[in-house]
């Protein structure tokens, strides 16, 4: 029935759109730094991914792993470079905005001088040869693979957030950096980290987007960007939970569109995301409705 | 910032009577900021022998100029400004194909082309400014998706692009550019000294405030918006005129929207001839370095926003000003005994 | 007496669950000036905002010089005859004191109320060339009451002007508020600083959780046994 393979596949790609997204909106919702750059970290995953699987013969899951430490170095560290300067700025958020746009074009221009223009991807059956069979239908054994790497991952994530010390910070920091700093948390090590967790989730979420998207080329991650939005816009901004509800809704709705209008799915993403910041305003637009 | 604001404070002091660092600017130096950059590209195409570098180079300053008009003056970042590009661009195709129009009045349907969707997207600037960019963004990749899809090939072409052979004439094209240079470049002048680029300047500082000082802040933001989206237009209407023949992904790419904010944040925005001399600069170096390999000017544009945000905001406008602040610090430092400005605008 | 400049009737304003402003009347003469007092999250603040269009009101209506308002937009307050000033001083900061001035000239004046320069009367006179920003707060919030002059207003809603400000500036913002009186304006004052409001008027409006709970005389006020609670009880 191609309703329930819609719909199946819908659901299997709204995890992975809300693992995609997630670090988006943890970078945006407690920093409220726009990390443009993101998807151009996610496409840095994937070519991670690549080398993990043809160089090293590793599994291109061990990414998500492999990325923790040196993104949380390097993301805390970029954090820490520019949060000042982001601070004193007239408008900070436009002009990380503006700036993580630069640094998503540097990267775009270094990854292709790196890995070549052209689309690398990773055969499915790294993963198995055999279809799964479920409800009388068969599907990509990958699915059930991405499934079963982004649910660990958003439930270790919700985890931290919830039950750490850490986490509980970050979530303060989230509600108000000021209040926080007031109850004596380290607002600018806590923003690092963050930061730096945003970054590995982002090319954690790389070594599954080189089989969802069917493979990875320098210049992908713009749409991935976006596609990220909108998911986090659909599910709230600063909501982490929220994201996993966007990602559904976008998983859906992109796969009902792509089974039944194929020409016009495309339009998904751009049509859900404009939908919600015009229509559902409640948090996305700005205190000042009337005027802004 | 108190830094800046005592330089700006001592400039004005040395500048005496002839107004604030930052003001009206004076006849003559509108008159030449409208029309020394279109004689410039007229003699080069007497000297120059690629006259479609210069085409593109005076579409990107217009089109540096259009995020001029709605960045820099009221805050709003277009990241998807290249839609009114295409849009433009389609508006003269189509109305050349079907209503069998001149390009000459082709421009004039480009322009409307843009202005319609520029009004239609108009609920966008509801949003703040990071919300804002990103919609304008997915805006214009919809309108790409439509304007590309195969379902409208029998009306757009779809993915396959237009034709527009039996119109080309690249002399014609050239002078409509440099015109649309002459009116960009009055824009920005008109902007900078009238009572509506003030109103727009004011609104940019603080909406609320302004709404209290009497502007109708709404209707002033889409008057903005929608001379941005014509500039934009009427630029995509001529780039489509000069070159004939292109595909959809070509005039909806999203790196004309890149280059248009790069060109007029290196400039500077606010400014007159900030945009104008950022779309001159880069678009030079772009032709010298990033044609052939074009991931090396990604690189250098990249590494020059980054650059920008951190350490010169204003771009090249705001590095000549610090200068002309400093100098005048200088000249202002040694005769400040002297001056009977002094006392008098000093701290009250 | 004569009609009210301006009428404030059973005004209301909840955000979501939340009632900020709960039945608040008030009439103003010409030239009368009401000081408008209670604890922090009172809604004066909400107050001022409601009746200067900024938020529509949830109920209740608002007229000024017999007309309606039907809650905003502001700049139709504005050019109807009415403005405020902001409890943070909202200048436009990279426009000059002058271009300040200019803008709400040029678009907010209908009609002139007042005689003399706007900035003399302020004191700010002389610094019309200088950015808004470089101004310390005490003048910021100056030029926000010369740039709500400046549009020619009736009714005039004043958010603190006496906060942050030196005894020596009190007593002159006292007697700016004096002189706008004199010339006619309607002034609604909303004041933490009780000795700065008695220099400007006797009658007050005391709030308390978004409700009226006083209205009359300074010297009642101080002995209602309601508004000593909500004073020296919160």
């Amino acid at each position: 029935m191609l309703l329930e393979y819609a719909i199946v596949a819908g659901v299997l790609f709204g995890i992975f759109y809300a693992y995609l997204a997630i670090g988006l909106n943890l970078t945006f919702g407690a920093l409220r730094i726009v990390n443009l750059a993101h998807g151009d970290l996610v496409m840095l995953g994937s070519y991670l991914a690549f080398e993990l699987y043809y160089a090293w013969h590793w599994s291109p899951l061990l990414a998500i792993v492999v990325a923790i430490i040196p993104a949380i170095l390097v993301g805390g560290a970029v954090y820490l470079g520019v949060a000042p300067r982001l601070a004193r700025a007239s408008d900070p958020e436009m002009m990380s905005l503006v700036l993580f746009f630069g640094v998503s074009q540097i990267i775009e221009a270094l990854a292709t001088f790196g890995f070549g223009s052209n689309q690398r991807s990773i055969s499915s059956s790294a993963f198995g040869k055999h279809p799964l069979a479920f409800l009388g239908q068969s599907y990509p054994v990958m699915w059930a693979v991405v499934a079963a790497t982004s649910v660990p991952v958003l439930l270790i994530l919700f985890a931290y957030l919830s039950r750490t010390k850490l986490g509980r910070a970050t979530r303060a920091v989230m509600a108000s950096p000021d209040e926080a700093a007031a109850v004596g948390i380290n607002v600018r090590r806590i923003s690092a980290l963050t930061f730096g967790i945003g970054v590995a989730l982002a090319v954690g979420a790389g070594s599954l987007a080189i089989f969802m998207l069917g493979g990875v080329t320098p210049t992908e991650g713009v749409s991935i960007t976006v596609v990220s939005f909108a998911v986090i816009v659909i599910g709230g901004l600063g909501n982490t939970l929220g994201t996993v509800v966007g990602g559904l809704v976008f998983g859906l709705a992109s796969q009902l569109t792509l089974t039944f209008e194929p020409n016009w799915a495309a339009l998904v993403p751009y049509v859900l995301l404009l939908a919600v910041v015009l229509i559902r305003p409640s948090g996305i637009l700005s205190r000042t409705s009337r005027l802004a | 910032m108190p830094r800046l604001a005592r330089l700006r404070r001592l400039g004005g002091k040395a500048n005496g009577a002839s107004g604030p660092v930052v003001g009206r600017i004076s006849k003559p130096a509108s008159v030449a900021a409208i029309v020394v950059p279109a004689a410039g590209f007229v003699v080069a195409n007497i000297f120059y022998p690629n006259q479609q570098e210069l085409v593109m180079m005076m579409v990107y300053l217009v089109m540096a100029q259009g995020i001029n008009v709605i960045y820099g003056f009221t805050g709003y970042l277009p990241f998807g400004y290249a839609g009114f590009f295409g849009a433009g661009a389609y508006g003269l195709a189509l109305s050349v194909m079907y209503l069998h129009v001149p390009a000459e009045l082709g421009v004039v349907f480009a322009i409307v082309a843009a202005v319609v969707v520029a009004m239609l997207l108009s609920p966008l600037l509801r949003l703040d400014g990071v919300y804002f960019a990103i919609a304008s963004l997915a805006a214009t990749e919809a309108l790409y998706v439509v304007i590309s899809n195969p379902s409208l090939t029998a009306i757009t072409k779809g993915p396959y692009g237009v034709n527009l052979i039996a119109v080309y004439n690249s002399n014609a094209s050239f002078i409509a550019a440099v015109a649309l240079v002459i009116v960009a470049m009055a824009v920005a002048v008109y902007l900078r000294s009238s009572r509506f680029g003030l109103a727009l300047r004011a609104i940019r500082n603080d909406a609320v405030s302004a709404e209290y000082a009497g502007l109708r802040v709404v209707q002033h933001r889409a008057a903005a918006w929608l001379i941005s989206a014509a500039l934009a237009g009427a630029a995509g209407g001529i780039f489509a005129w000069y070159t004939s023949t292109f595909y959809p992904d070509a005039v909806f790419d999203t790196s004309i929207s890149i280059f248009a904010i790069v060109f007029a944040l290196f400039g500077g925005v606010g400014t007159v001839w900030g945009p104008a001399l950022g779309a001159v600069i880069l678009f030079g170096i772009y032709n010298a370095v990033g044609i052939s390999e074009p991931q090396y000017f990604q690189l250098i544009y990249g590494v020059l926003i980054v650059l920008l945000v951190l350490f010169l905001p204003g771009g090249l406008a705001g590095l000549a000003r610090h200068l002309v602040a400093g100098f005048n610090r200088i000249r202002g430092g040694a005769g400040r005994s002297a001056s009977p400005l002094g006392p008098r605008t000093g701290d009250g | 007496m004569a009609n009210p400049i301006l009428a404030i009737s059973d005004l209301a304003k909840s955000f979501g669950g939340f009632i900020a402003l709960d039945g608040v009347s008030l009439e103003l003469q010409e030239g009368e000036v009401v000081g408008l007092v209670g604890p922090n999250g009172s809604g004066k603040t909400t107050l001022i905002n409601v009746v200067s269009g900024l938020y529509a009101p949830s109920r209740g209506t608002v007229t000024l010089g017999g007309r309606p308002l039907h809650g905003g937009p502001p700049h139709r307050v504005v050019r109807s005859g009415m403005n405020r000033t902001f409890q943070v001083p909202k200048s436009l900061g990279t426009l000059t004191v002058g271009e300040n001035l200019r803008v709400a000239s040029a678009h907010g004046a209908q009609r002139r109320t007042l005689e003399g320069d706007p900035l003399e009367l302020v004191g700010l006179a002389g610094l019309e060339r200088r950015f808004a920003n470089s101004l310390n707060a005490s003048q910021q919030k100056r030029l926000d009451l010369a740039r709500a002059l400046v549009t020619a207003p009736q009714v005039l809603l004043v958010d603190e002007l006496g906060a942050g400000l030196s005894p020596a500036e009190l007593d002159d913002a006292a007697g700016v508020l004096r002189k706008l009186a004199a010339a006619g304006i309607a002034l609604l004052v909303v004041e933490h600083l009780m000795g700065f409001l008695a220099k400007v008027t006797s009658r007050v409006l005391v709030l308390n959780a978004g409700q009226q709970i006083f209205q009359g005389s300074l010297e009642e006020a101080v002995r209602d046994p309601q508004v000593v609670q909500v004073f020296l009880g919160g």
